[in-house]
């Protein structure tokens, strides 16, 4: 476990836990657990204060890459996988997790899963161009699906519950965001939709609105004291919907499009994606535009180029330094040369890619800490 | 000749990086299989991103093709003449045939380039990007020194041999 | 007897494959550009660029773009586009960058990626690349990062 050198304070722990990417974590709601993705098992630590997280359970049913992970308010764990499968964990009092059989019903790979904030459905996005409803049968001991599957066209890549546990809200590679009503009898009540802003009625599977973006979402979240939906796209911009359909469009600061997101409060979120650092965004009167970066790694001069690690001497020469960065020629010829290389970069926290952002501490109306995983192997959190 | 250079080089590096945002996707059309979606024939057209063509001018040329799990990107090495076309035939072959050690080169070029690579999820997830897209640049510089250089051992061995040989003809 | 039956790409004769072809994607225009109608835009085009008003012309063309118009249309009025991008100066390119918006900026990076794509454009690749070259040191990946994700040609 090592802190960053970020000269901003923003990084509160790094915990490199695996050598493989982490597409997905998720601690429980009291924070004492943590669970992640690696490959195909899903790993569970016990986190207990600033100490690095200790393994306690590995989840090993599925054959390929698990895509995603979640656990309910109740401490149960869903776990869903590019081999069509998914399964629910509930947890034994002797620590270890007894899988449940879920009947997706999906032909393509699961990738992506929400639990609904009631913890008794989730939803499931796949490949298969369907989003699949899961909800708990008695009679047989398994979880069985409702398809949403019009008006789809490609991969669902991202799901987010409305509070009221019906409107759902998804995104994929068609380009499309939109608002499906994941109403299941007996599970939900006409009353937690009445009054609702996006409609009068919510017949399961039915598509609320639909937003086109043009290129693949990334991720979805709702804001549903707001009645407000963000989301942010492979072109690079976070986008801010309500349900008159009014876009608010801004641009990421340094160009490379963002992988996930999490509200902060009313009107700030956090973004975190291909930069490889967190970015927060707050609204103002005239609009939703970048508020600031958190442990972004000191490239020195110009923040025209991204990337970690790169130093920047575009100004000036126009001879010799054609190639930017420190290429790995260079920086063993300045070896040579010079005894020491020449590069003044503080890192930053994640090597690779951030993919999944989720509030860690806080309340709901302001979010104080987050946790991010990434392509690299490490979880960290990161406070705002 | 430098002078375009960097503008060239500067292209295909920020090129180059915004194309390098791949996800790990799994394929829609096979079940339970995770191909890169850029080298695959008959794809659905919403994978597949719009391609950049960067030259320089005819003889020198890029082209990235990006999609949403894998880029391929292709070369065309500067031939000036019949000797340079042999030369970079072979140098290219001779990368080709070792491409399983070098992770992200292409077997075989797309036709009317010289050289191609093909960079997927796989190789984003376990090497920095910054580095990669450094990599290509330099290999990019590199290449014509390395064929220029090549020519010149070539010419110089060709005269020694030839000198070698007719001497026993002068008088 | 098809000799190459083993190829045959069976997902296209299902019709439930859900596979998107290229013209899926591009979103429904309302009405579809003709020639005619570009017509004087291009000969503007071409009048500004040779009276030596490049930014006006450089606006001119960074401004709606036919989206809507078929290939060839599209392939026509191109030319006159690539008249007036290398009709500008090396020196003066940077500042004609500074007074584009976003939006503008977008669409010139389609014209230059096109540009480079076809033979005509390549032989002005120099000039092209300078152009790159400035929008890049303004405004870094995005318009890049735009482009790709863009399924509106230009």
């Amino acid at each position: 476990m090592s802190f960053s050198k970020s000269k901003d304070k923003s990084v509160v722990a790094v915990y490199k836990l695996v050598k493989a990417p982490i597409y997905s974590h998720c601690f429980s709601q009291d924070r004492s657990v943590l669970a992640i993705t690696c490959e195909t098992d899903c790993l569970v630590y016990k986190v207990s204060g600033n100490k690095p997280p200790v393994l306690f359970a590995t989840l090993k049913d599925h054959d390929k890459t698990i895509t995603a992970v979640d656990i309910s308010v109740h401490g149960r764990i869903v776990t869903c996988s590019q081999d069509r499968n998914a399964y629910v964990w509930e947890p034994l009092s002797n620590g270890t997790y007894k899988p449940t059989l879920v009947l997706l019903r999906i032909n393509r790979a699961a990738t992506s899963v929400t639990w609904a904030p009631s913890g008794y459905k989730f939803a499931v996005g796949s490949s298969a161009r369907v989003i699949a409803v899961c909800y708990y049968e008695h009679e047989n001991n398994w979880w069985v699906s409702k398809h949403i599957k019009k008006p789809i066209k490609s991969t669902v890549n991202c799901l987010s519950w409305h509070d009221n546990g019906v409107l759902l809200a998804a995104g994929g590679t068609d380009g499309f965001m939109r608002v499906f009503s994941g109403f299941i009898k007996g599970l939900d009540s006409k009353e937690s939709v009445a009054g609702s802003p996006w409609g009068q009625k919510f017949p399961f599977g039915s598509s609320i609105k639909e937003w086109y973006n043009g290129a693949y979402i990334h991720d979805v979240k709702w804001r549903s004291q707001m009645e407000r939906i963000a989301y942010v796209a492979h072109d690079g911009t976070l986008n801010v919907v309500n349900s008159q359909s009014a876009v608010q469009s801004v641009n990421a600061p340094e160009g490379l499009p963002y992988r996930s997101l999490v509200w902060i409060n009313d009107h700030e979120i956090i973004c975190g994606g291909y930069s490889c650092h967190p970015v927060l965004f707050s609204e103002a009167s005239e609009g939703w535009k970048f508020a600031k970066n958190l442990d972004k790694a000191d490239n020195g001069k110009s923040s025209a180029l991204t990337g970690v690690g790169n130093n920047n001497e575009l100004e000036g020469d126009g001879e010799e330094n054609a190639t930017f960065g420190i290429s790995a020629l260079r920086k063993f010829k300045e070896l040579d040369l010079k005894g020491k290389v020449s590069t003044d970069v503080q890192e930053s926290a994640h090597e690779n890619a951030i993919v999944e952002l989720r509030p860690f501490a806080g309340t709901d109306g302001q979010v104080t800490q987050v946790s991010s995983c990434g392509l690299d192997g490490k979880i960290v959190i990161y406070t705002i | 000749m430098s002078q375009s250079l960097r503008p060239y080089l500067t292209a295909v590096r920020y090129s180059l990086e915004a194309a390098l945002t791949l996800s790990n996707f799994s394929s829609q059309e096979v079940e339970r299989h995770n191909r890169p979606e850029v080298e695959v024939p008959n794809t659905s057209a919403e994978l597949l991103l719009q391609p950049m063509h960067i030259s320089r001018n005819e003889n020198e040329q890029v082209l990235i093709e990006p999609s949403v799990n894998s880029v391929r990107m292709s070369l065309m090495v500067k031939q000036a003449d019949e000797i340079e076309q042999i030369l970079v035939h072979k140098f290219t072959r001779f990368l080709e045939q070792r491409a399983e050690a070098f992770y992200i080169l292409r077997r075989v070029p797309i036709p009317g380039y010289s050289i191609s690579f093909l960079i997927t999820n796989k190789h984003t997830e376990s090497m920095k990007t910054g580095k990669l897209v450094d990599f290509i640049i330099e290999f990019m510089e590199e290449v014509d020194k390395e064929i220029s250089e090549i020519k010149l051992f070539l010419n110089a061995r060709a005269r020694f041999v030839a000198e070698a040989y007719l001497d026993e003809f002068v008088y | 007897m098809e000799a190459d039956w083993r190829r045959i790409d069976i997902d296209a004769f299902d019709p439930e494959s859900g596979r998107l072809t290229a013209a899926d994607l591009v979103p429904p225009y309302p009405t579809i550009v003709t020639l005619q109608e570009l017509q004087p835009r291009m000969n503007q085009l071409r009048s500004l660029a040779t009276s030596g008003d490049s930014t006006g012309a450089v606006q001119l063309l960074t401004t709606d773009p036919p989206y809507s118009a078929d290939a060839a249309t599209k392939e026509q009025y191109f030319v006159s586009v690539l008249e007036a991008l290398t009709q500008v100066r090396q020196a003066d390119i940077g500042n004609m960058v500074k007074t584009l918006n976003d939006a503008q900026k977008d669409i010139l990076v389609k014209y230059l990626y096109k540009g480079m794509s076809v033979p005509q454009g390549q032989k002005q690749g120099g000039i092209l690349l300078a152009w790159l070259e400035k929008i890049t040191q303004v405004s870094g990946v995005t318009p890049i990062v735009h482009y790709i994700s863009d399924r509106r040609t230009v």
